[in-house]
């Protein structure tokens, strides 16, 4: 609209560039996405990045007041040496490689299941599959707490009974467990991703397979599977992006359980020193050697999958 | 000298009222000179029944409101919050803070000396444990609230079905978990949590000494000989299945009490109200009895479980104002009385207690809780002290608790943890 009611002179003012009214239009859109990205990601960053080259200094027993000092990658350094902090990755590590195959096996199998389906029955299971995912995750990992809990879970009660002990908050289950609670809330949304790449899926080559003889079954794993390998690929970058921020989960487990530490992995490492050890330098050192590499990885898996797509 | 007289000029100005209200105003702006004590106040507790407490004060006299606001306890982020909310400039001008804590906001000067505030004579009125506990460098830092000394809890009818007495000795008190464990298959004694294990105020009631300070380092022994002998003992209860090691405060827990698997409770006097809370629908009114800890050699020793003190942020504008009601609130009876049965609070202000009594859920109980109390607290072991920054070794130790093979091994970790921790502040620290 401003445009429009641009005065002549104005109009002559932009015409100079001769590019024509693109870059400017297209300046004035992406502002106010460019303003809240400076203000809420790109200053804080800064903010961490200059938090975290300073260290509290007290002296003598402490009661003098702290003093702030340069110290450089000092708290890099102290943070990296950090066992539970190393040690947290490792968890991540052992978490993604159990999380992201099940997650998206399932999330391909459900798509892949009501692309199948019945026309009519596909909404309503669209709908339900979906459903998980609209429940806030921290609500999520309380429920998952109480029904976790042995004595006061319905579920392993009912185990039990069966003659079924299962300790899912054991220092064994508790990742497997958690697993269960990702993919449980995941799933449904991976499988909008995931389904409506198999919507594009040109219907000829699928009646060319079924003319061929191909099955329902073979025509999912050998036709359709393969052609959604670019949607797979988002899915993939979200959910390893995601895992890196695994918090939520464990932190609220963690009130259930002493099988997750308050230092389970480099999420809760990195909240621990900010809130509960107070040290927020160390805490911003922690945070940026996790953005960066989320950054990292983002990276590999873009390539990776978009040199698999070509 | 001016030490003494704000803060009895102050007091002079309260009973003043309105009078004289009028004449200073202004002075708030240089809260050291301040010599009124008129004005509003924010309080922030964690504390049950504060709320009350805080209507109650506004409704005694004229001169001063208070506007309460509950935050979360420690464990819950209350002190991050505070601590964000004091560096900010938008904290309260009193506010709870546990022993362990109240260190670390001095050292970071988010809350101020009290000598200047408050009389003399009333902090002389403290017991000495109890006094080492607010006093770091020569400044009094808080006024302590309650001093709740570190009490069992046990079923006595339980007990009876098994044949044994309270135990008074930790030898006795391991037979008694054996006993229990022998006359019903499913129950246990006590429990041991994992993840706010009572290690301080049991090495502390063994005559541990985690923190102290000489040649002007703090010197930290965490694992040293008392330490490990609490370890060790409760090490072994937990790999013979004598107790049951699980997750304090959590539904499993409460479900155990209730089903009569967890017969006991290694807690504090505070435990009282909310044992009540978590068991008397369960029909226990009148089966649970305290105890004194047991001992480890025949001499009767006590430690504290927790306790809080109120302190005075450095964000106040009316400190005169926010001292008054610290010194109500920590030794007028009307506090007590005002917070009702909410806390079954064992207070450290001498003379409080009969009245805490009055308003405590005593009759739920078998014994008499308070005489319970007082003797623990007699007992007390002075000398203890929570370091500089206890944060660090709270979370060495319910991580290493938890993933350490032995309670002796976790001892070793928070020693290994605090120390570097400590040094990392910037801290003189020897072992």
């Amino acid at each position: 609209m401003t445009v429009r009611t641009d005065s002549p002179t104005q109009r002559v003012v932009r015409r100079r560039p001769i590019r024509g009214t693109g870059g400017r239009t297209a300046t004035l859109f992406l502002a106010p996405f460019f303003g809240v990205f400076l203000v809420s990601m790109i200053a804080p960053v800064v903010y961490a990045i200059g938090l975290s080259l300073f260290a509290e200094r007290r002296s003598g027993l402490g009661f003098g007041g702290a003093e702030r000092v340069f110290v450089g990658l000092g708290n890099y350094a102290d943070v990296l040496s950090s066992d539970t902090f190393v040690g947290g990755f490792g968890r991540l590590a052992l978490y993604c490689l159990l999380y992201v195959p099940t997650l998206l096996g399932v999330a391909l199998v459900l798509a892949l299941l009501l692309d199948a389906a019945v026309a009519r029955a596909r909404r309503a299971f669209q709908l339900l599959l979906f459903l998980p995912h609209a429940v806030p995750g921290v609500i999520a990992a309380l429920i998952w707490a109480y029904l976790y809990t042995p004595g006061v879970s319905p579920f392993v009660s009912a185990l039990e009974s069966g003659g079924i002990q299962i300790d899912f908050l054991s220092v064994h289950m508790v990742l497997p467990s958690m697993v269960n609670i990702a993919v449980w809330e995941w799933a449904g949304y991976n499988v909008i991703i995931l389904f409506t790449a198999l919507q594009a899926v040109p219907r000829e080559v699928l009646e060319a397979a079924r003319v061929d003889g191909a099955g329902e079954i073979r025509a999912a794993l050998a036709i359709k599977a393969p052609l959604i390998g670019a949607a797979l690929g988002v899915a993939l970058l979200f959910t390893v992006i995601g895992s890196l921020q695994l918090f939520t989960e464990p932190q609220i487990l963690s009130t259930a359980t002493t099988a997750v530490t308050s230092t389970w992995v480099p999420n809760m490492w990195a909240y621990d020193a900010a809130f509960n050890r107070n040290n927020l330098p160390q805490a911003a050192a922690a945070s940026i050697i996790l953005a960066v590499l989320a950054g990292a990885l983002s990276w590999v898996v873009t390539r990776f999958t978009s040199k698999g797509r070509s | 000298m001016s030490l003494r007289r704000a803060p009895l000029t102050a007091a002079a100005f309260l009973a003043a009222g309105a009078l004289l209200a009028g004449c200073t105003s202004g002075s708030a702006a240089t809260p050291e000179a301040s010599e009124e004590a008129t004005g509003e106040i924010t309080f922030w507790s964690s504390l049950s029944g504060m709320a009350d407490v805080a209507a109650a004060f506004n409704a005694s006299q004229d001169d001063i409101t208070v506007t309460f606001e509950e935050i979360p306890n420690g464990a819950n982020g209350g002190y991050t919050k505070l601590s964000a909310a004091i560096d900010s400039g938008t904290g309260p001008d009193v506010v709870g803070v546990e022993y362990y804590r109240l260190p670390g906001f001095a050292a970071a000067e988010q809350v101020v000396p009290l000598d200047e505030l408050v009389p003399a004579e009333t902090l002389g009125e403290y017991g000495d444990e109890v006094r080492e506990l607010v006093t770091f460098g020569d400044a009094t830092y808080g006024m302590p609230y309650d001093a709740p000394p570190l009490i069992m809890w046990y079923r006595q009818d339980v007990l009876d079905a098994a044949g044994v007495d309270v135990p008074t000795t930790w030898d006795e008190f391991e037979a008694a978990a054996r006993a229990v464990r022998k006359s019903d298959p499913d129950a246990y004694l006590t429990s041991f949590f994992t993840n706010e294990p009572q290690l301080a105020p049991l090495s502390w009631q063994a005559g541990g000494q985690w923190f102290g300070v000489e040649d002007d380092h703090w010197k930290v022994s965490i694992d040293d000989e008392a330490s490990q002998k609490v370890a060790d003992y409760w090490q072994k209860l937990i790999d013979e299945d004598l107790v049951k090691a699980q997750v304090g405060f959590s539904d499993e827990w409460t479900a155990d009490l209730n089903n009569g698997v967890v017969n006991g409770w290694v807690g504090g006097s505070w435990s009282a109200s909310s044992l009540m809370t978590r068991t008397e629908a369960a029909g226990q009114k009148g089966k649970w009895v305290a105890a004194e800890p047991p001992s480890w050699d025949g001499e009767e020793t006590g430690a504290l479980s927790g306790g809080t003190s109120f302190a005075v942020t450095e964000n106040s504008e009316n400190q005169a104002a926010a001292a008054a009601f610290l010194e109500w609130l920590t030794t007028d009876p009307a506090a007590v009385e005002a917070r009702g049965e909410a806390g079954t609070a064992y207070l450290a202000y001498p003379g409080l207690n009969d009245v805490a009594e009055k308003v405590a859920p005593t009759g739920y109980f078998a014994n008499d809780i308070y005489g319970v109390f007082d003797a623990a607290s007699s007992h007390l072991v002075g000398g203890w002290s929570w370091g500089p920054d206890f944060d660090i070794t709270n979370t060495a130790m319910t991580d290493s608790v938890a993933t350490a093979p032995t309670l002796g091994d976790a001892l070793d970790e928070m020693q290994s943890a605090t120390v570097d921790g400590l040094g990392q502040l910037g801290l003189d620290v020897t072992e």
